[in-house]
């Protein structure tokens, strides 16, 4: 019961984190699309007010695997080093670039310092994400992998789709934040963005049959939830394609793109979620094997399950202090 | 090198790093507090011009921390797999407290803080700066939690290898726990008053902006002055505390590897290998006056009462004690020069000290990181201290994938460290002029807005509301 408990605690951290860092990221790849330098000024804003608060929920993500499976935690980051140290390094870079552009502006090799690294952030963490499908070494309770050893084209697959799927939800915040010429553009690529993650998000799912962590739809309860759950991703996805490209300043214009996204993001990985419980790592590593003891999931469910509510009130009231479009109309430019 | 050295190069790189950034940043951050509440209160625009350009160095020394404190989380599973499952039960909760108490504290309020003058109320900007140090303090906590776990183990009992909790308030309040978080409180108190001091005596010795730099030095030093003997207390309660659980730190500290010597080691060059040292420099007697005896009598234990394969490493633990220990002598000098001069009133005529001022600005900075190296290196050879060795506790990775790693650090780290130091030197050249609010510069002018739809508000006018 507490291990069910605390497993979709972890799983509530991971779709925090794709979808509001997922945007923050995809802010930063498009910006790389974006000649304006005005307009990726613009992109880099609404992401300076918040990325902090976005990217701890990655931290939380860690440590809720951490203390609850711990040895989950020890082996899936030594079996995905590179990738994951790749993460790091990006997230270093852009963390760095995204204060120093907007504390001492202009700041164009920063602006850039900012695109790469969050395309590189973006990639690794599919990339990471994908190597969760290849079997794991391990003598005793000890990693003993290789340091390609996880590597595969998949996870290639997994770090492009995972790079639309963010630019995409970037394109969808621009949107809702901006007015003029970068609304206009940003509603332009969104649709080509979604659409491209669309496309891969579906070879995805045929390939993974072929990994090491095919999908699991054995009881009939499975492959329902797993068939609801991709019905209204498509239906998220498809909101969006439909009303990226609304022109006129509205209110449903500006929510439904990213709305849309939101749920076919969170759909996805909840579905894939079902196709895969309890395993965390194959062949063996699962949610029970790796569960820590009893006395410390008591602690974590009540010390981090009471203030979650809270957590949640920060984020909205960061998001809500900044609330409303930033102007975009070059007065301030 | 082998990969356990890789791995600990890559540890003390990516830690000392991080240090650097919050020992400018909890003490600068609750500075802010400090100085925007004066403001709340007094509507004097000194001291909003203080909040602003403060702010500007503090914004990309915690950008800095954050990123560089989220790789730290991470290594404990990639670098160090074993540790991470052994002590994830009793580690990761503690962690885990710290995100959700004190990063998204910090992450909520932190855009207000930077970003958020002039477009909420000043209540808004207090609360969200108060929070902002509040959650740094948490962190702080925390983190000596977790680490005085690793020096003085309790409350729990070993299942299967794996360390489970069997008592949360002995793991939490551990013996070392009590005397070593008001003691790493005080530190990054004082680092970020000398840090604070340094900058505003460049103002002085320029001549430039007076009425700023003295007011920012004024409260910088007034705090040092304040914390400087209580951190002295602090520190000896430290080494009083901790060092009967791990008494081959004492040993390493000392630089003695025979009994004996009721000297004070000032220099040494110790030969691990050989258990003696090349070259020694002591002030007699000294040892023995510290251990509370007058009568020179009291002589300090050696290293070799340690079995060799339980001793740490003794140059660095000795020499980060001196680092500590000689820069906090240092620190004591100058804020009672200060508390001097300003009896005197010549604090602000004293052109030398403004000088020398200048000079300690990274002296907090550097006693904090040495004070890390004496605990940790310290330590060793347990990455928990009596239970399991650091060499046990590594992850089994390809060493090419390390050195990838370590060399990728370094370099990202370097870049990372003269651009902020590139970034602070700027912004004292430009100065804190521009943050006067008495001196608006003109507006700017350009195109006017080419619609005014009523949604394309900014967040100014939202926020207003």
């Amino acid at each position: 019961m507490t291990t069910t408990l605390w497993s979709a605690t972890v799983l509530l951290c991971l779709l925090m984190y794709v979808v509001l860092d997922g945007y923050d990221l995809g802010i930063g790849v498009a910006t790389l699309f974006e000649r304006d330098p005005a307009h990726r000024r613009h992109m880099l804003e609404s992401v300076a007010v918040g990325w902090d608060g976005n990217e701890t929920w990655l931290i939380l993500l860690g440590v809720a695997l951490w203390a609850g499976f711990p040895l989950a935690f020890g082996t899936l980051l030594p079996h995905a080093y590179l990738p994951v140290i790749v993460v790091l390094f990006s997230l270093v870079v852009r963390g760095v670039s995204v204060e120093m552009a907007s504390q001492a502006p202009p700041a164009p090799r920063w602006t850039t310092a900012f695109g790469v690294a969050s395309l590189l952030a973006a990639f690794a963490q599919g990339f990471a994400l994908g190597t969760l499908t290849s079997a794991v070494h391990l003598r005793g309770d000890v990693y003993t992998g290789s340091a390609f050893g996880a590597f595969s084209w998949f996870c290639v697959l997994s770090g492009l789709t995972v790079t639309a799927g963010y630019t995409a939800l970037g394109y969808a915040y621009t949107k809702h934040k901006s007015t003029g010429l970068l609304r206009q553009s940003a509603a332009r690529r969104g649709v080509v963005a979604t659409a491209v993650g669309g496309v891969l998000l579906v070879v995805l799912l045929f390939a993974v049959d072929a990994t090491a962590a095919p999908l699991n739809l054995d009881s009939p309860g499975r492959a329902f939830a797993f068939a609801v759950l991709l019905l209204f991703a498509t239906g998220g996805a498809g909101t969006s394609l439909i009303t990226f490209p609304w022109k006129r300043q509205s209110g449903a214009a500006d929510i439904l793109p990213l709305g849309g996204l939101v749920i076919a993001t969170v759909s996805v990985f909840l579905a894939l979620g079902v196709a895969r419980y309890p395993v965390l790592l194959p062949p063996g590593l699962t949610v029970d094997s790796t569960a820590g003891p009893h006395s410390t999931m008591v602690f974590i469910l009540v010390g981090i399950g009471l203030n979650m509510p809270l957590v949640l009130a920060y984020n909205v009231f960061a998001h809500r202090a900044f609330a409303g479009k930033l102007d975009t109309e070059g007065a301030h430019s | 090198m082998s990969l356990l050295d890789l791995s600990r190069w890559q540890f003390a790189i990516t830690v000392m790093f991080h240090m650097t950034f919050p020992a400018i940043t909890v003490g600068l951050s609750i500075f802010l507090s400090v100085v925007y509440g004066l403001y709340w209160r007094t509507g004097r625009a000194v001291y909003l011009q203080m909040f602003r350009f403060w702010r500007r160095i503090f914004a990309v020394g915690f950008a800095i921390g954050v990123v560089a404190g989220a790789v730290i989380t991470f290594q404990m599973g990639l670098n160090w797999g074993v540790y991470g499952a052994k002590t994830g039960p009793i580690i990761g909760p503690i962690i885990g407290m710290e995100v959700v108490t004190a990063f998204f504290v910090e992450a909520g309020f932190i855009g207000v803080l930077l970003y958020g003058d002039g477009r909420v109320r000043k209540g808004t900007m207090f609360v969200s700066t108060v929070m902002v140090s509040l959650g740094t303090v948490l962190s702080s906590t925390w983190i000596i939690a977790a680490n005085s776990w690793m020096q003085t183990p309790a409350g729990f009992k070993v299942v299967h290898g794996q360390f489970e909790p069997t008592d949360w308030m002995r793991v939490i309040f551990n013996p070392s726990f009590v005397w070593r978080w008001p003691h790493m409180l005080a530190a990054v108190l004082i680092s970020a008053s000398f840090f604070v001091a340094g900058i505003s005596a460049w103002y002085l010795v320029k001549g430039r902006a007076k009425g700023f730099a003295r007011r920012s030095m004024s409260i910088a030093l007034g705090i040092a002055a304040l914390l400087m003997p209580v951190q002295l207390y602090l520190g000896d309660n430290v080494a009083g505390h901790e060092l009967p659980y791990q008494l081959s730190k004492l040993e390493a500290i000392e630089g003695d590897w025979g009994n004996g010597n009721t000297g004070f080691v000032l220099f040494s060059v110790p030969d691990q290998q050989a258990a003696r040292n090349i070259a020694e420099l002591d002030i007699p007697c000294l040892g023995s006056y510290i251990a509370k005896d007058l009568t020179c009598k009291t002589a300090m234990p050696g290293l070799k009462l340690t079995p060799a394969a339980d001793r740490p490493d003794m140059a660095a633990t000795f020499w980060g004690f001196r680092v500590m220990f000689l820069a906090a002598v240092l620190m004591f000098g100058t804020v009672f020069a200060a508390t001097v001069l300003r009896m005197r009133d010549r604090l602000w005529t004293a052109r030398r000290f403004h000088r020398f001022v200048l000079w300690t600005t990274p002296v907090g900075i550097l006693a904090i990181l040495g004070g890390w190296v004496t605990a940790e290196a310290g330590r060793q050879p347990w990455i928990v201290f009596g239970q399991l060795r650091t060499s046990a506790a590594v992850s089994h990775l390809a060493p090419g994938e390390v050195l990838f790693s370590v060399i990728g650090f370094s370099v990202l780290y370097l870049i990372m460290l003269v651009a902020y130091v590139a970034y602070i030197v700027r912004t004292m050249r430009i100065g804190p002029e521009r943050d006067d609010p008495r001196h608006e510069p003109p507006p700017r002018t350009g195109p006017p807005p080419l619609v005014e739809l009523p949604a394309a508000l900014g967040p100014k006018e939202v926020a207003a509301r």
